[in-house]
Order: structure tokens, then C-alpha cells, then sequence
């Protein structure tokens, strides 16, 4: 057990202490990062190419975009949050808190495989018009106004 | 370990470290922070218990004879709403977890002491929205809150119950960082990972689950606050949304949530057999390593809630396969205790009486968890009382006897004092059957096909037997829960007085007194065995090893 | 602040439940990132939201994010990128026990977040001058665009970016306070920097959500 001596001020003395140069160096990187995220993103207004413009063009830039936020991100984390020098255990929280976030994304498995543009049963309610019943107790039947018949349905 | 309880004549106990109402309302002491929770979670338990025998009473009749049907269904929703955020998920780990944990790893309290008694003052103040939302009439949603009901229809409280639930999810979420923080870096010097009760593993298991997944249902949650105050949302129809996506982030948390309830049941559910086999938990690591495996999985099964809501069905299948396989670590653990039992000495002491009926009714809430994981039989089950009947067999078959385990075992360590035995294990098989005579036969409803969160089943009248059982079961199970309160406070004051260690049993919290000192540990243990050191060959090696140090010392 | 009654052999600075003090800072760091796992889940379902609904109506949240006002994201971002820099030099100085230099880096800090929060309040009252706050007087003019999506699309903007300005909110009153703390030289704070290394972490997490927030939101490709 690792007692210093009695009434002797605790030396709170910092492990790892980041140098200024590292931590000029890593914010030019995320402003030079960032500088790229958004010419790539006004690029399709920029530059006439079939590339840019295109379905393909779109995911090329969506990747991009996201591969240089990770990067940036990273950046943060690990030189400005500590995490380069952090201990296993927090360095483990960190990356159990992104994996985790990304397992959220099953969901896809739901969204991806499946047709699920909500069909309109009902005409569009203008805001405000929907009847708010004020008020008690009421009889054990239906409160609500039934839904128009099948009939007017616009269509899918 | 010192085989002698550590006592100091000189230093009080923490119950007489201070009388004044001040003292407890600011404690920072893990302990009567834990009393404070005590208290509150009964609290709340009998008002939950209330609700349900509302409930109860009004379904003996097939037509519905007390409440209407508007008070019918904020019945069932306070029922679900109490007992769930401001009970069962709070109940062993603020209790049972705060006043244990630094005992058993040897530490003088928990990591951040303020941070234990924000949280149980914000959860007071999210009981409190809760209680003010049934004041001020009740919320009629369900416990589930699904939208777009919740969001766009509903008259009744469902903001203020919304944002009591809420703070008490932070509440649950600063105790859980308080614990992974302890575990980590608390425990006593040779008190290595796999040397810590199992107690502390499935706690520490349950915190990740909680700071991993409480965060989702309070954004969730307040997306539906938002919903309903500025008429803007992401789930309604009309805007494009998807009402299903609600459901889903729900359950993202609301499945791992019924781990969080189980985890820390099944933690005091290998100290009790344990010791009441005078045996080491057969495969620790196996049984540690399962609690890690369930927050795991738990949170890659939440799709089996939502079988019928029209998510796709290559999404139900891929639930499907996992919520098979998150049966298996729990299996893991049920084979486990049992070996434990074996060839074991077997004292049924009332602590046990609740662990072995733990055991039976989890197993059989879980077996029936299979069919509902099914996707063909889940169609025709869901929505019954078959599902009723089985969440309430591993919330109140599981995790409440398991509470009562832990209130009953730890009893005298708290207190000080000892309850009357006997009574204690009667009231105990009383708990058993009026449970098991309250929903067995609503596994037969279910499977007949009387809906859940029905206010009448006037078109099938011979349901009425079934619910006639279930209700005077649910009168007996009533009864079981209330004794105790009555012999355990009595015992706090007529009690025999207890010594350090009444049941014989192995663990830190047991080598210093009843109840314990202020600052837990005079000096901080050196611990050298493993966990659960019942056999006689553990104690030899104890033995040697100490003779060995002294030896080489002189 | 150790105030055991009985004797004590611990150093000045460490709490009665820890026994020494690095095992006091490991303590409050694994404490801390514990906490900011749970703000990652927190943030992270309107991601979630944000993605599955961006899956579905990708090119028309392309239209409708034009509206939104890309110099002024641009702006916030790099004074975000600029007080997270501030921030970690106002730890350095608390590492290295300069309270002079801790609190002039706090200082700009503030000055970002407060700058941050008047950018933002500017972007706000534009949309709500537009009437782009989804709601009862939500009116989209672009016939080509469901105005039913637009409304989507900004019910997201407004909670996600929303939920990140409360943050920044409560960074403030948090980095003022600490600030007003090591001025005093308050015990909390004197000597010991973990308390300010905490609160960076959650100054550069707020940073971090800002940094997947502009591309998402702002910079929608074609």
C-alpha cells in the first residue's frame, strides 16, 4: 500500500502531459480535415464531371464525408481527449461506446428489407384540426372519428 | 482473510453514526444510502401491488365491473410504470448492490459517495412526476408508450410520467457509473477479478447494460415529450415517420432493461446457494462469464417484441435465431447452481427457500420465453396473457423472490438482528404459491387466447374460472409480501442480535460486525482466496499459505 | 478534503474512500468515460433516426438541406475545432499546475461557446423567420419537395442540433464554474487537475458530436 507520508501535499503529478506542438499540429489537421469534408461536398456543384453528379458520386461523397469525420473524430480522441496514453480500461469503454452506437444500426435489417412508405389511411390532417377530447369519463366505446372508407384511399 | 470479525469497541456502527433526519437525508455513507433506497423501492412496490389488484379484482368479472375502461388501462399502465422504472429495475442494485458492493471488494465505500445520493434523490424526484401523473389522473398508454398513440392521441399524463421516468434513468445511470468505477479500481489488494464475488461480477455486467442502454430510451422518450408538446415529430405517419421506429428504439433499451432486473437476482441467487450449500459456485467462470454474455447478447434480441408490429420478417428471423441463444447463458447459470447443489450441505434456511423457487419459476419464465421467441407460435401468443404469464414468472418468480433472497440473507449484516426463522420460511413457501396459483393459470389464458390489457372478455366467459384463480393467487402472493414487513421490522427491534456471520458464510461483508462500521474496513483486508471458500481443502491452503508467511518472516 | 476522524496516514487531496491518489484520478476518468459512453448512446439514436430516414429520402433531404446556412455551420465548426484546442491547453496548464494560463484558456473557451451559441441563436431565428420549425406553422414553398419530408427533415435538424446546443449550454455553466473554482483556488481544484481534465472530455465530446453533426446535416451530397 503505497502511502506517502503523513501531512506531505499529494504530488499531483500528471502521467502524460500532450506537448503544445502535438496539440497545434492536431487541430491544423482537423481544420485542414474539415476544409476537405466540404469541398468534396460542394464538389458536384463545382465540377462538372459524370462522376460527381451521379448515383455513384452521391455514396463516393457520403463515404468520403464519413471517413474523414472518423478521422477527425479520431484525431479528438485520441490526442485532445487523452485516449493515446489512456489506460486499457478507458481506451476499452471508448471503443464499447462507437460499437455499440453502431449495433443500433440492426435496425436495417428491418428498414433495408422492407417497403415501408407509411400508406396513407387517412386524408391529411391539417395541424390544429384533429378533435382533442376535454373531459372525463366517457362510455366504453369509440372515441376517435372512424377512418374514412377504404375507398378514398389516394393510393400507395 | 482474518478469520476473526474485525471489531473495534470504539467505533459505531453506521446506524448510530448520527440521528438527526439531517444525517440521513445527506449521508454519503453507501450504506444508509441503501436504507434510504429500502425504504423508497417498498414504497413504490406497494403502490404498484395496489394497481395490480385493482386490476386483478376486475377481472374476475367477464363484463368489468368497477372501472371503466378509461381507468382500466391507466391501471395496468401504473402497474407496469411503478413497478418497472421505480422498482424491479432498482430494487436489488440500489438496495441490495450499494450496501453491499464495497463490503464484498473490500473498499470503505463506493467510488463517488455524492453521486449515490444524487441518484437517490433523483430518483425520489422522478417518483414524485410518476406519482404527480397518477394524482393528476393517470396515463392511459401502456407502460410501452407506443406511438402514435402516446405522441399525437393521448389525454392523459403521459408528459409528466415521461420526464419521471426520465430522471430516473439518470438516476440509474449515475449508480451504474458509480459501480464500474468501484469494481474497476476498488477492490482490495489480491482481490482480483476472479476472485470477486459473483455478486459484484453480475453487478458490474448490469451497469454496463445500464450505461449502455438507459441513454436510448431517454432520448426516445423525450423525442415522444416533444412530439406532444410542439405537435412535431419523427414518428407520426403523417409526416413521413415511422411509428414502428419508436418501437424499436424502445426496445433497444426495454429488452437489455429486463437483464438489468435479472442480472442482479441472479448475482444474489449464487451467494444464497452458496452458502446454503456450504459450497464454491460450481464453474465460476463459467457463471461470471455468462453475465457478461447476456449484457451482450440482450442487446441484439429486441426485435422478438415486435414480431407483429409489420417490421420485416427477415429482421423477425435474424431476432428470432439470437433470442434462442441468449437462453443459453442463462441456462449456463441454472446448470451451474445446481451443481453447486449437489453432493452440497443443504440448509433450508428461508434465504434458500427463495433461491430454490428462484430457480423452478425462472426456469419455467424462461422456458416459456422459447415459444414466445419463436416466430410461428410467437404470432398467436403474443399480445395474450401467455406473455403475461411469462415475464411475470422471471420478474416477480425470478427477480423478486431473488430480492427477497437477498433481503432475508443480508438482513442481519444491515440490521444487526435476526428475524423469526420460521416464519420467514413459511411466508416463503406462501410467496411461492400464491404466485405460482396467480399465473400458472394465466399461461393457460394466453394460450386460449384472452388478450392482455383487455378491461373485459365478455365474448369468452369461460375465461372467468382461470381469473378467478389467478385472483385469489394474487390475493395469497399479497399476502406473502406484506408479512415480511411485519416480522422484519419487528425484528429491528425484538430481534435476536446477530453476530458478523449468522449463516456461516464466506465473503468480506461477513468478516466485520453487524451491522458494520461507519467506514466498513478498520483496515483494508489483503484477500488471498478465492471467492466462496467453502470446502475444507480451500481453508488448508489458507492455512498454509499463512504458515508459510510467517514462517518466512521469522 | 480527507476528514477521517481517526488517524490517517493518507496525503492531503485524496478522499476517504480511496487509498491513494493515483488510484483516486484512475477512479474519476474511467468514472468520467463511463459517463460519456452513455452521452454517445444518448446522441447516438438521432443519428439512428437521422440515418434510417435519411436511407429513405436521401435526395429530398439533398433539397431541403440547402436551406440550411452552410458559412454559418462552417463558422461553428471551426470554433468548436477552436475551443476544443483551448480546452485541452487550459488541461495542459492544469496539468503543469499554471493556474494563470488554466484560466485564460477556460476563458476562450467560453468566448467559443458563447460564440458558438450567438452563431447558432442567428441560424435558429432565420428558420423560425421562414417558418421552417417543424410544428403547426411549419410552410415549405417548394412545391417539387413534400412538404411532409421537409418537416421530417427539420423535426431531426431541430432535435439533433438542439439537443447538442443544450449541451453546449450546460458546458458553459460547467467551464465557468470549474473556472471560478481554480480563481478561488477551491480546494476541489487546487493542485489537482482531473477535475478540469473532465470536464475537457466532455467539452471535446461535445466537439465530436458537432463534428458528425456538419457533414450530416450540412453537407448532404447530391
Amino acid at each position: 500500500m503505497a502511502y506517502s507520508t503523513p501531512h506531505e501535499p499529494a504530488s499531483f503529478h500528471a502521467e502524460h502531459v500532450t506537448p503544445v506542438a502535438t496539440l497545434l499540429k492536431a487541430y491544423a489537421a482537423l481544420i485542414t480535415l474539415m476544409v476537405i469534408t466540404i469541398a468534396t461536398a460542394l464538389a458536384p456543384h463545382y465540377v462538372a464531371s459524370e462522376f460527381f453528379n451521379s448515383q455513384i458520386g452521391s455514396v463516393f461523397n457520403n463515404l468520403v464525408a464519413m471517413t474523414i469525420a472518423v478521422v477527425k473524430a479520431l484525431i479528438v480522441l485520441l490526442i485532445f481527449m487523452g485516449l493515446r496514453n489512456g489506460s486499457k480500461t478507458v481506451r476499452l469503454y471508448a471503443v464499447m461506446g462507437f460499437v455499440w452506437f453502431l449495433l443500433m444500426f440492426i435496425v436495417f435489417a428491418d428498414y433495408g428489407t422492407r417497403q415501408w412508405e407509411p400508406v396513407r389511411g387517412w386524408e391529411p390532417i391539417a395541424p390544429g384540426s384533429m378533435p382533442r377530447q376535454r373531459g372525463s369519463s366517457e362510455p366504453d366505446i369509440e372515441r376517435t372519428p372512424a377512418p374514412p372508407p377504404l375507398s378514398t384511399i389516394p393510393g400507395p | 482473510m482474518n478469520a476473526t470479525a474485525q471489531t473495534h469497541a470504539h467505533e459505531p456502527n453506521y446506524l448510530e453514526a448520527g440521528h438527526s433526519v439531517r444525517s440521513w437525508l445527506l449521508t454519503k455513507d453507501h450504506k444508509r444510502i441503501a436504507i434510504l433506497y429500502l425504504i423508497s423501492t417498498a414504497i413504490f412496490f406497494f403502490v404498484g401491488g395496489l394497481a395490480a389488484g385493482a386490476i386483478r379484482l376486475e377481472l374476475t368479472s367477464p363484463k368489468g365491473m368497477m372501472l371503466s375502461s378509461d381507468t382500466y388501462n391507466k391501471m395496468f399502465t401504473a402497474h407496469g410504470v411503478i413497478m418497472i422504472f421505480f422498482f424491479l429495475l432498482v430494487a436489488v442494485p440500489a438496495v441490495l448492490g450499494n450496501f453491499l458492493i464495497p463490503l464484498m471488494i473490500g473498499a470503505r465505500d463506493l467510488a463517488f459517495p455524492r453521486l449515490n445520493l444524487l441518484s437517490w434523490y433523483m430518483y425520489m424526484a422522478g417518483g414524485l412526476f410518476a406519482v404527480l401523473a397518477l394524482l393528476l389522473g393517470g396515463v392511459d398508454t401502456g407502460w410501452t408508450f407506443y406511438t402514435p398513440y402516446s405522441s399525437m392521441y393521448s389525454n392523459s399524463q403521459v408528459t409528466l410520467t415521461i420526464v419521471g421516468a426520465f430522471i430516473a434513468g439518470f438516476s440509474s445511470i449515475f449508480t451504474a457509473v458509480n459501480f464500474i468505477a468501484t469494481i474497476h479500481k476498488m477492490r482490495a489488494p489480491g482481490m482480483t477479478w476472479f476472485r470477486m464475488p459473483l455478486y459484484c461480477w453480475s453487478h458490474y455486467a448490469t451497469s454496463v447494460i445500464i450505461i449502455l442502454g438507459t441513454p436510448v430510451i431517454a432520448i426516445t422518450l423525450l423525442l415522444v415529450v416533444i412530439e406532444r408538446a410542439f405537435k412535431v415529430g419523427i414518428f407520426s405517419p403523417e409526416l413521413g415517420g415511422d411509428p414502428i421506429l419508436f418501437q424499436h428504439l424502445f426496445w433497444f433499451y426495454s429488452h437489455p432493461a429486463v437483464y438489468i432486473m435479472v442480472l442482479p437476482a441472479m448475482g444474489v441467487i449464487s451467494e444464497v446457494i452458496a452458502c446454503f450449500s456450504r459450497k464454491r459456485i460450481f464453474g465460476y467462470q463459467f457463471v461470471a462469464f455468462s453475465s457478461v454474455a447476456i449484457a451482450a447478447l440482450g442487446f441484439l434480441v429486441w426485435g422478438h417484441h415486435m414480431f407483429i408490429s409489420s417490421q420485416s420478417m427477415y429482421q423477425g428471423v435474424v431476432f428470432s435465431f439470437i433470442s434462442y441463444l441468449v437462453a443459453v447463458p442463462s441456462a449456463v447459470k441454472i446448470f451451474n447452481w445446481s451443481a453447486t447443489m449437489y453432493k452440497g450441505s443443504v440448509w433450508l434456511a428461508s434465504p434458500m427457500i427463495y433461491a430454490l423457487g428462484f430457480i423452478g419459476l425462472f426456469v419455467l419464465g424462461g422456458l416459456t420465453g422459447l415459444y414466445l421467441a419463436g416466430l410461428a407460435t410467437d404470432v398467436h401468443l403474443t399480445g395474450t396473457y401467455f406473455v403475461v404469464a411469462h415475464f411475470h414468472y422471471v420478474m416477480v418468480g425470478g427477480s423478486i423472490l431473488a430480492f427477497m433472497a437477498g433481503i432475508h440473507f443480508w438482513w442481519p449484516k444491515m440490521f444487526g438482528r435476526m428475524y423469526n426463522e420460521n416464519l420467514a420460511k413459511y411466508n416463503a413457501i406462501v410467496v411461492f404459491i400464491g404466485f405460482n396459483l396467480t399465473f400458472l393459470p394465466q399461461f393457460i389464458l394466453g394460450y386460449l387466447g384472452m388478450p392482455r390489457r383487455y378491461h373485459y372478455y365478455y365474448f369468452a366467459p369461460e375465461f372467468q374460472f382461470y381469473h378467478i384463480l389467478s385472483t385469489a393467487g394474487s390475493t395469497v402472493l399479497g399476502f406473502g409480501f406484506i408479512v415480511p414487513v411485519f416480522y422484519l421490522l419487528h425484528s429491528l427491534k425484538y430481534g435476536a442480535i446477530a453476530g458478523p456471520n449468522p449463516w456461516g458464510a464466506k465473503g468480506l461483508e461477513w468478516e466485520i460486525a453487524s451491522p458494520p462500521p461507519v467506514h466498513n474496513f478498520h483496515t483494508i483486508p489483503i484477500v488471498r482466496q478465492e471467492a466462496y471458500a467453502y470446502d475444507a481443502v480451500a481453508e488448508e491452503q489458507v492455512l498454509d499459505e499463512e504458515r508459510e508467511r510467517t514462517k518466512v518472516k521469522n | 478534503m480527507s476528514s477521517l476522524a481517526h488517524e490517517s496516514t493518507k496525503p492531503e487531496g485524496v478522499f476517504e474512500q480511496f487509498e491513494t491518489l493515483d488510484q483516486q484520478q484512475d477512479t474519476y476518468m474511467i468514472g468520467m468515460w463511463a459517463f460519456l459512453v452513455t452521452e454517445v448512446m444518448f446522441f447516438g439514436v438521432l443519428f439512428l433516426a437521422y440515418a434510417v430516414y435519411r436511407w429513405k429520402y436521401q435526395s429530398i433531404f439533398y433539397e431541403v438541406h440547402n436551406e440550411l446556412d452552410l458559412l454559418k455551420g462552417g463558422i461553428n465548426t471551426v470554433i468548436l475545432l477552436t475551443s476544443s484546442l483551448t480546452m485541452a491547453l487550459a488541461v495542459r496548464f492544469a496539468q503543469l499546475n499554471d493556474k494563470r494560463g488554466q484560466l485564460r484558456m477556460l476563458g476562450a473557451t467560453l468566448c467559443g461557446a458563447f460564440g458558438f451559441l450567438v452563431v447558432k441563436s442567428l441560424e435558429y431565428s432565420a428558420k423560425f423567420q421562414h417558418h421552417h420549425f417543424p410544428g403547426p406553422d411549419f410552410r415549405w414553398e417548394d412545391p417539387t419537395v413534400p412538404a411532409s419530408v421537409a418537416q421530417l427533415f427539420f423535426s431531426l435538424y431541430f432535435a439533433a442540433t438542439g439537443l447538442h446546443g443544450v449541451h453546449v449550454i450546460i458546458g458553459i455553466l460547467v467551464i465557468s464554474s470549474l473556472a471560478i473554482l481554480v480563481a478561488r483556488d477551491h480546494p476541489l481544484v487546487k493542485g489537482d487537475y482531473i477535475p478540469t481534465e473532465m470536464i475537457g472530455l466532455y467539452w471535446h465530446f461535445v466537439d465530436l458530436v458537432w463534428i458528425f453533426l456538419f457533414p450530416l446535416f450540412y453537407l448532404i451530397p447530391k
